[in-house]
């Protein structure tokens, strides 16, 4: 019995639901409680974190919540063990600063928007935490319903298409999830993680294989992995800055979250593997990879180029994963650590500098080098951890892949990563040469009529250096990330455990 | 192009109906599952939880949590739809239909919103509930503005009190599964606040309640999409 974990989901929630009745009465307000819950939530996790340090330091922790009271296989419950620890540390970390970047980006229809981002970072934690499969649903529609309109959040015709797209595609991919717990509920009677884990390999083996199928490709579109990613560029370049750093960076974790805990914890990978669909996700997630980086080589849109290197990196993630060896699995994880934090600070970094220019064109953008230097210098950082650089954390993740890519004898998948890194190192230096070149922007009233206009700089440029900041820390400190995922290994390869300790408890 | 985009587009869908259907037709056509959940409902939800209404136990007792999430799913596309629609320059309302239809709905819409407050609290008995007794409130506001012009609902039933009340509901959603926290339970948990005989009215716990919470939320936020399509919205984003 923890009531933290059930304040995680609630602080953020409730925040949303009082920001309407605070506009009603005193908008000033709403800045600041929208600061206070951020922090209020980081709080929560911090006294969860000192709380259990000694049993998050030997990777045993296990706090579990049960809702109304009742017990797991009847009512829902709420679970946090090392896997859901680790996401929830990242997001809530990630969010609390996405959103002060927020108050500085943000300058008009601000109460919908944190109403929005707040119901959305609701919506994730309670993806992480639950042990329901239909409750996961739940929340996995949350998530899609509070994303539309932000990206749409312009309120141009770009916005609207991506919108659109983005929910077709969010709505399809719902859909085949939404079948394959039907057949789930339909086949086992009951819908506990726990309990559909232990009944379901007494499933005939076709019927496993449907389910596993549905599900995958359910999380795949939702991912934007190969032949599903047309949303992913659209979504992420027609958004504000902010949401296409939460897009990029935390909303796709979520989904690989959803894909490590269903496939390792409650089907069990020994369903892929031993029908060879392992090998196949392994492919497809590669060729993903590729083509999200051959994608970026010819855009010529700096957002949308920083959206496909999003699929290339998503790709290598679950293919490592998948790969399912200790040292691949931890390599993987770190990935999804790396990859946050220099997409979010490439993201915001590079809403700061287009306030400079005149359109998302890399072309347009000639000379901003000049106009902040501090800021460029902090995306050429973070460019360079995308590129595999040593000291960033980007190169220690990124050697990792290739070392366990390498120790199962996949030289394919090895080759594409560094193939990927070569890629990027291209397409992003061809953005930092035309940063760098001296020629004069034109007169501030032209392109304050096409981008919208920051409204506190300095918060902004703040946050985005504290991000390239994180970056280059976690990468000298790598070890100090990198032992943890012991504990997240052993959660993923023992889902007997996991099953003794949300039915035992 | 098109024509060849389209056959490839056929035998696609056609190739994956196909492998869908052969997968589905080999599912047994009976299931039994000893230890399903199903069996302990049926059995014993009413003595568990008061309510005569199983699909009312399920909802609001067993797993109200998940319909937190639904409610808040609602609560998120009116935010999202009020954020895209809204917009500086409007169409001028329409002043209503003619007097025989004014006067007919003058009649009917006391006994519509009757209806709609009969099916919110009769949850735990009766088919319905909350989210199916919110709608039903939430077309009142519909009526208001096509029968009597949007004007007239503007200024019965402004932004501000819809507002209010769907927030409000909101909040008592929240406020009971706290309360069962500071009574020394669980969140969400069923308190013992209406306690007389099964079948009654004052019965099954805090399973009214909680429809009363849904229903405002849902009713308050679908008159407020309807509105925000119809006429301009809050202050606040007139101002832009």
């Amino acid at each position: 019995m923890n009531v933290a974990l059930i304040l995680l989901i609630v602080i953020p929630l409730g925040t949303a639901i009082l920001i309407p009745l605070i506009d009603i009465f005193h908008k000033e307000v709403r800045k600041y409680l929208v600061v206070f819950s951020a922090f209020l939530e980081f709080i929560i996790l911090l006294y969860i974190v000192v709380n259990n340090f000694s049993k998050i330091t030997n990777g045993s922790i296990f706090l579990t919540y049960n809702l109304g009271g009742w017990l797991p296989p009847l009512g829902i419950n709420l679970t946090l063990d090392m896997l859901s620890l680790y996401f929830v540390a990242l997001i809530s970390t990630a969010v609390l600063f996405l959103v002060i970047y927020s108050i500085g980006y943000i300058g008009h229809h601000e109460g919908k928007y944190y109403v929005l981002l707040f119901l959305m970072w609701a919506a994730m934690l309670g993806i992480i935490l639950t042990s329901d499969i239909f409750n996961f649903y739940v929340f996995l529609e949350l998530v899609l319903i509070t994303t539309a309109p932000l990206i749409a959040f312009k309120r141009n015709r770009e916005g609207t298409e991506a919108a659109i797209k983005y929910m077709f595609y969010g709505i399809l991919g719902g859909v085949f999830i939404f079948i394959g717990i039907i057949l789930i509920y339909f086949n086992l009677g009951t819908l506990n993680f726990a309990e559909i884990s232990a009944n379901f390999n007494m499933l005939p083996l076709n019927i496993q294989i449907l389910i596993s199928i549905f599900f995958l490709v359910g999380l795949f579109i939702k991912l934007g992995i190969f032949p599903f990613h047309f949303w992913v560029a659209k979504a992420q370049s027609a958004a504000p800055s902010p949401i296409s750093a939460l897009l990029s960076g935390v909303v796709e974790k979520i989904y690989i979250y959803a894909f490590l805990r269903l496939i390792w914890n409650v089907f069990g990978i020994n369903v892929l593997q031993d029908t060879g669909m392992s090998k196949i996700i392994i492919y497809v997630a590669l060729l993903s990879s590729i083509i999200g980086h051959v994608l970026a080589l010819y855009e010529d849109d700096l957002k949308r180029m920083l959206a496909y290197s999003t699929i290339g990196h998503l790709g290598i993630i679950i293919a490592i994963v998948t790969v399912n060896t200790k040292f691949a699995i931890m390599a993987g994880l770190l990935h999804v650590l790396s990859h946050l934090l220099m997409k979010i600070s490439l993201f915001t970094s590079a809403g700061f500098l287009l306030q400079f220019t005149p359109s998302h064109k890399l072309k347009d953008s000639r000379g901003v080098a000049h106009e902040n230097i501090s800021v460029f210098s902090g995306f050429i950082i973070a460019a360079a951890g995308m590129m595999g650089l040593p000291p960033m954390i980007g190169f220690f993740s990124k050697l990792f892949i290739v070392r366990s890519f390498i120790n199962s004898s996949f030289y394919f998948g090895a080759s594409l990563v560094v193939l990927g890194s070569i890629f990027s190192f291209i397409y992003y230096s061809r953005y930092i040469t035309y940063g760098f070149k001296k020629i004069s922007l034109g007169s501030p009233e032209e392109f304050r009529l096409i981008l919208s206009v920051l409204y506190r700089e300095k918060v902004v440029k703040n946050i985005a250096l504290l991000f390239v900041i994180a970056v280059v820390l976690s990468g000298i400190f790598y070890k100090t990330v990198f032992c943890p995922l012991e504990g997240v290994y052993n959660v993923l390869e023992n889902p007997s455990l996991y099953i003794d300790l949300i039915l035992g408890g | 192009m098109s024509k060849t985009k389209h056959i490839f587009a056929v035998l696609i869908l056609s190739l994956l109906g196909i492998t869908l259907l052969v997968s589905l037709s080999k599912l047994p056509n009976q299931f039994e599952y000893a230890n399903s959940i199903y069996h302990h409902v049926v059995n014993n939800s009413i003595t568990e939880t008061g309510s005569l209404n199983f699909v009312t136990a399920i909802l609001y007792d067993y797993r109200a949590y998940d319909s937190l999430g639904e409610s808040t799913i609602i609560f998120g596309a009116v935010s999202g739809i009020v954020l895209l629609l809204s917009r500086k320059t409007l169409p001028v309302s329409s002043h209503g239909l003619s007097f025989i239809v004014k006067r007919t709905f003058g009649m009917l819409t006391p006994f519509i919103f009757l209806f709609g407050i009969y099916i919110i609290t009769h949850g735990h008995l009766s088919p319905g509930g909350g989210f199916q007794g919110g709608v039903i409130l939430g077309a009142i506001s519909i009526i208001f503005s096509i029968v009597y012009g949007s004007e007239f609902d503007y200024k019965r039933y402004s932004p501000t009190t819809k507002t209010l009340l769907e927030t409000s509901g909101a909040l008592l959603f929240i406020g009971l599964g706290f309360m069962g926290i500071l009574l020394g339970g669980n969140f969400l948990m069923n308190l013992n606040i209406l306690n007389a005989e099964v079948g009654s009215l004052l019965s099954a716990g805090s399973i009214p309640f909680i429809n009363i919470g849904i229903g405002f939320k849902i009713g308050a936020g679908l008159a407020i999409i309807f509105y925000s399509m119809i006429q301009k919205t809050f202050k606040e984003e007139v101002d832009l």
